[in-house]
């Protein structure tokens, strides 16, 4: 009977791994696949692209390793972002902190008609102002909105995720989600009109 | 140009929540009500929807194909 039984569990076993193999080949998969969609995030979470290039590497590398953690058939993207902004605290990234005070910021009419002002009388137009904008503006003035507020706006706004996963991935709630969206982009806009108006 | 007015301050206010689906029954009739017979409000409205977009594009990098070998290496050394 002892025979027959260790049979019987030696085939479990077996099973067991070759699903566990199988289980595994599929995470590797689908976590590579989105390296677009993480990658996207990380360069505008972290400081330049070297910094976004190794926080993705390391996210990827305790990804790979707590891979069981991760149940099948849930966001595997917003599991993995939730890695992402936990090694990015970690790194002590957020050093600068968002000042208690931030300078009241302007209304979301602002960009657009510091933009029109730049144009001659008659010549601005729906397509002509947003021309004024170039990548670099908005890189540039994403860059400088403050951390808790860019986190949102990169969330959302560059990684499509809805309110509910951010808040679930910064560990917020969905309400300051919305309040720090609502008003990150209203600094992102004034920071690109300060943009425009350097030239 | 058309002068701004105090309903085109509100209009200004309900953009984001409007734009995001977030308003109340009220407050949706509201801003559209204002929007179907102001061109200085719609016209910051369309500007808006087309911003999103090419904020969305301009701050959208692809992952290098370098740092892509990599991860796909990280997966066979973990």
């Amino acid at each position: 009977m002892a025979a027959v039984s260790e049979t019987t569990s030696d085939g479990s076993d077996a099973r067991r791994i070759a699903s566990e193999a199988r289980d595994r080949v599929r995470f590797e998969e689908e976590a590579l696949a989105l390296a677009d969609q993480v990658y996207r995030v990380a360069r505008h979470l972290a400081g330049t692209r070297e910094d976004a290039d190794d926080l993705v590497q390391d996210t990827y590398a305790r990804a790979f390793r707590s891979w069981r953690q991760y149940t099948p058939g849930t966001n595997l993207r917003a599991w993995l972002l939730r890695i992402l902004t936990n090694l990015n605290i970690d790194k002590g990234r957020r050093q600068q902190r968002t000042p208690d005070t931030q300078p009241l910021e302007e209304g979301d009419y602002y960009l657009y008609n510091r933009l029109e002002q730049t144009m001659p009388d008659g010549q601005a137009s729906e397509e002509r102002v947003l021309e004024r904008l170039s990548q670099n503006d908005v890189v540039g003035a994403l860059a400088d909105v403050p951390h808790d507020f860019r986190d949102v706006i990169v969330l959302v706004d560059i990684g499509d995720f809805s309110y509910a996963d951010a808040a679930q991935i910064l560990d917020i709630p969905i309400g300051t989600v919305m309040s720090r969206l609502h008003r990150g982009r209203r600094i992102l806009k004034q920071g690109m009109a300060d943009k425009v108006g350097e030239r | 140009m058309k002068e701004p007015c105090v309903d085109c301050d509100k209009c200004e206010e309900l953009l984001q929540p409007f734009l995001d689906r977030d308003l109340t029954e009220s407050e949706r009739i509201e801003a559209e009500a204002h929007l179907s017979g102001c061109a200085y409000c719609n016209t910051r409205y369309r500007v808006e929807e087309d911003l999103r977009r090419f904020v969305h594009q301009a701050a959208s990098e692809r992952c290098p194909e370098q740092l892509k070998q990599r991860l796909a290496e990280l997966a066979r050394e973990a």
